[in-house]
């Protein structure tokens, strides 16, 4: 079927338009940090509000409770390390072996519903918030009509391929976003989506178009859509340890004085634990998206060159990674690997993931070579 | 937080981590008797440990990086040959460290070898453990349920023990795996009105990061085997010829260990068309749009011949092995007749794409039957010519205006001299070159060698195509271990290993006892998760807190007058 090139300049206008208006997203989550409401009290308030509920329900081993009361609620604590003390619980009951989350920073108080906190957390969030979101919308049209203009997966060079995968990282972002009320990462996940975005578009752009012969199958769907899938995860990751690194670094120098304390950014942002465990819930989520690809793109190596495993360069790269973030996945439950460590290790497994779409599918040969860009 | 520093605090299974500190045994080496079976042992000790595993994943990572930027035996052994060419003193060490075919390496065998070892080393005994665990019981509940990580608490007028039927009801009711008091263990407790249950659930996490591991060993398993039983063979088929599927009628064969030329399926296969077809306009032109192979086959138990169509992405299963379309080109028809006007040759002669694109094709032509003095020719197959500036370039890679441009020589093709020659080349050193110029020919022209040694007439072109031919009986295996490993990693990150514990005590508890009634039961609700996959815990917990609640309020008989809550919910 021919190209449909209206729906292909649709495709593009919406792109454009993405670009735009994540731009205006990555504006609007960095003036949250320059003129929002101080993070502080925002989660303070969130914290008294928490412990009047606390107080009220009297659950943590303290207050009593109306006897058979039947209309309460059955309350569910959990204990809250007093802010900013990071030794043991102070007040018997008030903590356990296992601590609570560090009261400080984003992502608080998940029992707060999602979109009531974005609207505490000032303007400026709620901004960045709504532009994200329609960001992501436009993003999804712009790769939908690309797909309904080729009349296939729109997944099938690697322009397409960048736009699809940061879709997704954008998509899945604003999920964490709003699960984990983590809107002061926006500027740095959202920053990664729109200059990769951009550099798509400017460097890479290829016009809709048919596929060879040997991508018409129905497993460009399954195997690249499940790549996509995983490489859109892992961006998300690999932003996340990037901060997660910097902030790592910064407390480490505070602590051998060579930093002053109270970075303004830094203050703001989530814990490392936070953003370890947060990191590690999203490769825990791509992880297997991309052993299935690797299993799908095997079935279809299969049928296709006769051999499910060949060493073909970019299946070795895709072993590479895949090792890779296994070792981040080991090295987390490994004495003397943990933090630090462990995110180099995954980002290690990014940049493995990322030389093998941009180095060795454009200029090594071998039989994946469908990227569409000249070598 | 568990999740973070799971392994060495997880209350679950203390032994699991395999970066325990000191196992009683022997201790490091350097002690005074430290004998040959310590020595073992410790080294055994090592390589099961996670470190080692994560630096022989790390080594995994590492070796396979030369696999991917050094051309390789397997993938592309022409590359091989121009490395030795191009490096002439660097290839050959690269080639004596196995380089050109790393992934069939000792040295790559070592590693990933060593890291199945140090995994079984670390699963077998997980596998004795979950077996056990899942014998034992959950542990007895703590005494200060309100100090695990979640906890709620609530009063009830149930009496305890009826309290903690109804908790254990509920709580068997969503699959927890259940403890209570045994008789002598729960007297002296309940003597004093209290009594709990331990409930435990998800043992299917470490079940599924077994499985995981295990199918891991299953794929590795399954390659070797695909390596000893299988074997890869390729066949170039001219459109038109026929081909048995013999060792000596394939042009590549490479065989497993286990495999001789009698494993081979017997089959014949005929080519009856070849048909591709490219986009002639916009940006995309001269890309392929489609291929089809028209093929007839019949498979070797006199069963009936069949047809099938062979495209890229659609081979062909024929007595256990599957035959794929991996190429294809064009093959010039040439007819050659020699001085005494015999037809010394007449048939398509396979020419091979070269790198200027378009299927700009090189071949030679060889008539050794030629009097009085053997025929040679080097030629090129242009599909679709156009005259750049006295070169001739193919601007389409259908053969819209196909044109051969050939170089004729005479003398001896040296095809006795012992060493075996390639069809695709042509040892010209024995022979005297005819033409100085190329001489082009359009379909049906005729070229009239000098010295009236006979004339060599481009009479048409026909498609070949090459065929793979493959048998990997670890294919399947393979698949279903992968598979697996998938399911086990899902298993593995999905399900929490969770524990609940339900205390009931006779009166109020509670730091404060201010206002407390004097009968009724405080039911106390704790629980913990092994966190370090997925959140979520805390939802099911409130979810199951809630419905004990409500389980116990069901149950209780309905004298209690109905308090509204203070305020602050």
């Amino acid at each position: 079927m021919p190209v449909n090139v209206a729906l292909g300049h649709l495709s593009n206008a919406f792109l454009i338009a993405t670009l735009v208006i994540y731009s205006l997203s990555v504006f609007a989550f960095a003036g949250d940090f320059a003129f929002g409401r101080p993070r502080r009290a925002a989660a303070a308030r969130g914290q008294q509000e928490a412990r009047d509920r606390t107080a009220a329900l009297a659950t943590v081993g303290a207050a009593p409770v109306a006897a058979g009361s039947a209309t309460a609620e059955t309350s569910v604590s959990e204990p809250s390390e007093p802010p900013g003390d990071p030794g043991p619980p102070a007040a018997p009951g008030a903590g356990g072996p296992v601590a609570g989350r560090p009261a400080d920073g984003a992502m608080p108080d998940l029992a707060v519903p999602a979109f009531r906190a974005i609207r505490a957390a000032g303007r400026w969030v709620t901004t960045a918030v709504l532009f994200s979101s329609a960001g992501v919308a436009a993003h999804l049209t712009a790769v939908i009509t690309r797909g309904l203009a080729v009349h296939r997966a729109p997944w099938g060079n690697m322009y397409e391929f960048v736009t699809a995968l940061t879709c997704i990282a954008a998509l899945f972002f604003l999920f964490v976003l709003i699960r984990y009320q983590a809107w002061t990462l926006g500027v740095f996940v959202m920053g990664a989506v729109v200059v990769t975005l951009g550099l798509a578009e400017t460097l890479i752009y290829t016009a809709p178009g048919d596929l060879v012969p040997a991508l018409q199958s129905y497993w460009l769907d399954i195997h690249v859509t499940a790549m996509t899938l995983a490489t859109g995860i892992f961006f998300v990751a690999a932003v996340l340890g990037f901060v997660y690194l910097w902030i790592d670094r910064y407390t480490r120098r505070v602590a051998a004085g060579r930093a002053a304390p109270g970075h303004g950014i830094i203050r703001r942002l989530p814990s490392t634990e936070q953003i370890d465990r947060l990191t590690y819930r999203t490769v825990v989520f791509g992880f297997p998206v991309w052993t299935f690809g690797v299993i799908a793109g095997a079935i279809w190596a299969d049928q296709a060159w006769g051999r499910y495993w060949g060493w073909d360069p970019v299946e070795t790269w895709a072993f590479i990674t895949w090792v890779l973030y296994a070792a981040f996945l080991h090295a987390r439950a490994t004495a003397g690997w943990r933090g630090r460590r462990a995110h180099y290790v995954q980002l290690l497994g990014f940049t493995s993931l990322i030389f093998n779409i941009l180095v060795v599918q454009v200029f090594i040969a071998g039989l994946h070579s469908y990227s569409g860009v000249a070598g | 937080m568990t999740d973070i520093r799971a392994p060495e605090t997880d209350p679950f299974d203390p032994a699991a981590e395999r970066d325990d500190p000191p196992r009683p045994g022997p201790g490091s080496p350097g002690a005074g008797t430290f004998g040959l079976t310590d020595w073992l042992k410790w080294a055994w000790r090592q390589l099961t440990s996670m470190r080692i595993a994560l630096i022989l994943l790390f080594l995994l990572a590492l070796a396979s990086v030369p696999g991917s930027i050094l051309p390789q035996q397997g993938n592309d052994a022409p590359g091989v040959q121009q490395y030795y060419t191009s490096h002439p003193d660097l290839a050959p060490w690269l080639n004596r460290l196995g380089l050109f075919n790393v992934f069939a390496a000792p040295w790559f065998a070592a590693i990933y070898l060593l890291l199945f070892a140090s995994l079984v080393g670390c699963v077998v005994p997980r596998t004795f453990r979950l077996a056990g665990s899942a014998r034992t019981l959950p542990p007895r509940a703590p005494r200060n349920l309100s100090r695990l990580p979640r906890s709620a608490e609530y009063v009830t007028t149930l009496p305890p023990a009826d309290a903690a039927q109804v908790a254990a009801r509920v709580l068997s009711g969503h699959g927890f795996r259940l403890r209570r008091p045994a008789a002598s263990e729960g007297a002296d407790e309940a003597s004093e009105g209290r009594q709990w249950v331990s409930a435990e659930k998800g043992y299917l996490r470490e079940a599924g990061n077994l499985l995981f591991h295990l199918a891991l060993l299953g794929v590795l398993v399954s390659v070797a085997l695909g390596g000893l039983f299988g074997y890869k063979a390729d066949r170039l088929l001219v459109q038109g010829q026929t081909f048995a599927d013999t060792a000596s009628a394939l042009d590549e064969f490479h065989p497993g260990r286990f495999v001789t030329d009698a494993n081979l399926a017997r089959f014949t296969m005929t080519l009856d068309k070849f048909t591709a077809t490219y986009i002639s306009s916009g940006e995309q032109a001269g890309q392929p749009s489609s291929f089809d192979a028209k093929v007839t086959y019949t498979g070797s138990a006199g069963s009936p011949a069949r047809t099938a169509d062979l495209d890229v992405n659609r081979p062909v299963a024929v007595d256990g092995a599957k035959v794929y379309l991996i190429g294809h080109g064009y093959a010039p028809v040439f007819k050659v007749t020699d001085a005494s006007g015999h037809v010394v040759y007449n048939q398509a002669t396979p020419f091979v794409a070269g790198a200027a694109g378009n299927f700009l094709s090189e071949g030679v032509v060889k008539v050794p039957d030629a009097q009085p003095d053997q025929l040679g020719f080097t030629g090129v197959f242009v599909p679709t010519a156009v005259n750049v500036s006295g070169t001739l370039e193919s601007v389409f890679p259908a053969a819209d205006n196909p044109v051969v441009s050939l170089i004729a020589y005479a003398g001896n093709l040296g095809e006795n001299s012992g060493a075996s020659q390639s069809v695709y080349q042509m040892d010209t050193t024995g022979m005297k070159r005819l033409t100085t110029r190329p001489q082009v020919l359009t379909p049906g022209q005729s070229l009239k060698l000098p010295g009236g040694r006979g004339t060599i007439t481009f009479t048409g072109y026909v498609p070949w195509v090459s065929l793979a031919i493959t048998h990997d009986p670890g294919q399947l295996p393979a698949l279903i271990c992968g598979m697996a490993a998938l399911g086990g990693l899902l298993l593995s990150f999905m399900i929490r290993r969770r524990r609940v514990f339900v205390r009931a005590s006779a009166g109020q508890q509670g730091a404060g006892q201010q206002g407390a009634g004097q009968d009724g039961t405080t039911v106390q609700v704790g629980g913990l998760a092994r966190t370090d996959a997925s959140g979520g815990f805390e939802a099911e917990f409130a979810a199951l807190a809630a419905e004990l609640r409500s389980a116990h309020e069901r149950a209780a008989p309905a004298a209690q007058p109905v308090q509204p809550q203070p305020e602050g919910e």
